[in-house]
């Protein structure tokens, strides 16, 4: 199946906007800075809710006219575009969402045509269904791990290298108490937060960069 | 396309000209285009192209890049200068942050030269002897003199390492450099297995797509690179990125002589797994164990490896130089992922090299100047100096840096990948210190010699 990659499901949904005169400023321009706002630190929504690896929302105005020979089209609608990988089901993942951030959720998908809202479970399920497109050429760089797994083992590399590097010529007995320590130290760790820093790092990436 | 036309591309583009001596000057433009475009005149005549040098090579070299500025004090029409990439317009020095080019890297601890923003152009001459160069440079300052075209704000000594009374290709660590540039479609040059792209057999190698070093050819997406208008003016030139790196031969002899006592492969395999080549470049995925000349001096083997077979890093480290830079196939789909982030390489060492085992410091000024040539600065430099020296994710490396050139700032960290034997143990080094430190740099276009007379003749019209 095309939207599944290892235990990685890749969503695809373009939900289409509402156009109306009246609104001002206009639905998709609102979405628009509703975005553009939002933390995209541990606060942020698919940081709040559990199985995101990955996430993209956009607003697609149009289809560009490239010029001749491409015959001009025109798409209905503004539509939102929001891409997600995440562990597992599609189901569970939208649930998920819908009872963690339901607010969020609903302030961007509000401005949608024929959006119900989450209060309704098998509504909001039904809805987001219908607005999905199969996810084809689909590639997760790392397709085996959950969430969970692949912070808390980015955790675990980051610990043992500071380990071994604290404790380069420690004799052997101090160090396997040491280690003994360390190692329950380390299991009892809580799982660090997705998209929590975790090192500065003195580089600026991604968003306006371009 | 079979053959580019080699006398309009600027010879720095198409080759290293492995002439031991260089100066590079930097030129602040009159106030009155009139005399920089009589200036450049004078030189387009004088400028090196891409021709073959049958009678051997030349006493000296001439060649010349302008930054946006410098395209700006010539007064281009707005409508060509706003439809240069966006970095080229922003310079090097705004784009530091997203270079990773802080702390001690920042633009306020470069030399004097770059504080200004006022460098217009870079003028490079390569030469035999110190005294090729110079009256390469007293030939320039008259032209300089005679036009009022510009004035030189500074400029850059650089010179191959003497070893045995010889020019050598090491530089100031001691390593050897200069193995692999990328080879392209319809550039001429001595050719070898991995200096290309790989082939759909994940074994063999084929040229780069030109569009990947010049601009007006298709790229390896098959897209014309972001030029400028008109077409003219960007067909055959390239953009080329300045960096005068300072090395800190000292703290990285001192580290490397403390982190070799807690490593039982011993110091000389602990220094080839930073770079990925043994000193005297013998890559380690070849041969992880020991130097072997025979490889070396083989140009069928010094450049032809790939990490397929050792994707733990046991015998080069994930995070080593040399797979930093060029992953080759570690990221899987035969290489496919690093075609597009592929660059060419200039430059020469500058400062007084100290051998091994003699007394060093670090106030003294030594490094190299190192130059990238590309179609696209964001998508190749950049890319590779903020996702690859600057970040290790792509390696599964977490927020590690390349241990040589990375922005440490004491805080680094390098995960060196070994096996259960004594002689290639695992180790992680850490409190990494800043080996390289940046002094200053630029983002230059280096034009085609037509595009060079359309600038000195007042043509460039992008309608």
């Amino acid at each position: 199946m095309p939207n599944q990659s290892g235990s990685l499901y890749g969503l695809t949904i373009l939900s289409p906007i509402i156009d109306d005169e009246s609104a001002t400023p206009s639905h998709d321009l609102q979405i628009r800075e509703y975005l553009a706002n939002l933390p995209t630190d541990c606060k942020g929504p698919f940081a709040l809710a559990p199985y995101t690896h990955l996430t993209r929302l956009a607003v697609m105005d149009d289809v560009i006219y490239v010029g001749m020979p491409s015959s001009e089209e025109h798409l209905k609608f503004k539509y939102l575009i929001w891409e997600a990988n995440f562990d597992g089901d599609l189901d569970r993942y939208l649930v998920a969402l819908a009872k963690t951030v339901p607010d969020q959720i609903n302030a961007i998908w509000s401005h949608c045509v024929g959006y119900p809202g989450t209060a309704n479970l098998d509504k909001f399920l039904t809805y987001m269904k219908s607005c999905q497109l199969e996810t084809t050429f689909y590639f997760a760089a790392v397709n085996d791990k959950s969430l969970t797994q692949t912070l808390t083992a980015l955790q675990t590399q980051r610990a043992v290298a500071d380990f071994i590097a604290k404790h380069r010529g420690t004799p052997a007995p101090e160090l396997q108490r040491e280690f003994l320590k360390f190692s329950a130290r380390l299991k009892a760790m809580p799982t660090p937060l997705p998209a929590a820093v975790s090192h500065p790092r003195g580089i600026k990436t991604g968003g306006r960069n371009e | 396309m079979s053959k580019l036309n080699v006398t309009d591309i600027q010879g720095f583009t198409l080759r290293g000209y492995n002439l031991p001596f260089a100066r590079y000057l930097f030129l602040h433009f009159a106030e009155d285009p009139k005399h920089t475009r009589a200036l450049l005149h004078e030189l387009l005549g004088r400028i090196t192209t891409g021709q073959c040098w049958d009678n051997g090579k030349p006493s000296s070299t001439l060649n010349i890049a302008l930054s946006h500025r410098g395209l700006a004090a010539l007064k281009l029409p707005a409508a060509t200068l706003l439809t240069f990439p966006v970095e080229f317009q922003e310079g090097m020095k705004a784009r530091s942050e997203i270079l990773g080019d802080t702390g001690i890297n920042a633009p306020k601890n470069w030399d004097e030269m770059w504080h200004s923003g006022h460098v217009h152009a870079w003028v490079a001459i390569n030469g035999q002897t110190p005294a090729d160069i110079d009256a390469c440079h007293a030939e320039l300052t008259d032209l300089i003199e005679k036009t009022g075209g510009a004035r030189e704000l500074g400029h850059q000594d650089a010179a191959a390492i003497v070893v045995d009374g010889g020019a050598s290709t090491i530089e100031h660590f001691g390593y050897t450099d200069g193995f692999g540039n990328p080879d392209y479609v319809g550039v001429d040059r001595k050719s070898q297995p991995g200096h290309g792209k790989l082939a759909k057999d994940g074994k063999s190698w084929e040229p780069l797509a030109t569009g990947e070093l010049l601009l007006g050819y298709a790229d390896e997406a098959g897209e014309l690179p972001v030029a400028p208008m008109p077409h003219l003016l960007a067909s055959n030139g390239t953009f080329m990125v300045y960096r005068k790196l300072k090395q800190n031969v000292a703290a990285f002899r001192a580290y490397i002589d403390h982190e070799a006592k807690f490593y039982t492969g011993g110091k000389a395999k602990l220094e080839a797994k930073f770079i990925g080549r043994w000193k005297d470049g013998t890559p380690l995925e070849l041969s992880p164990n020991y130097e072997n000349q025979a490889i070396v001096k083989d140009p069928d083997q010094s450049t032809n490896f790939t990490y397929s077979g050792d994707p733990e890093g046991t015998r080069c480290p994930m995070g080593a130089h040399l797979r930093r830079v060029n992953p080759r196939d570690s990221f899987g789909f035969k290489g496919g992922l690093v075609n597009r982030r592929r660059i060419t390489r200039r430059g020469l060492p500058y400062g007084r090299y100290v051998p091994d085992g003699q007394p060093v410091s670090d106030t003294e000024d030594r490094g190299i100047v190192f130059m990238v040539l590309n179609a696209s600065i964001s998508r190749q430099f950049e890319f590779v100096q903020q996702q690859w020296i600057e970040y290790g994710n792509d390696n599964h490396l977490g927020n590690d840096k390349d241990p040589l050139l990375g922005n440490h700032g004491g805080h680094g960290k390098f995960a060196i990948q070994g096996d259960a034997t004594a002689a290639n143990p695992p180790m992680i080094c850490s409190k990494l210190p800043n080996f390289v430190e940046l002094k200053g740099g630029e983002y230059f276009f280096l034009p085609s010699i037509t595009a060079l007379g359309m600038l000195a003749m007042d043509l460039v019209d992008p309608r």
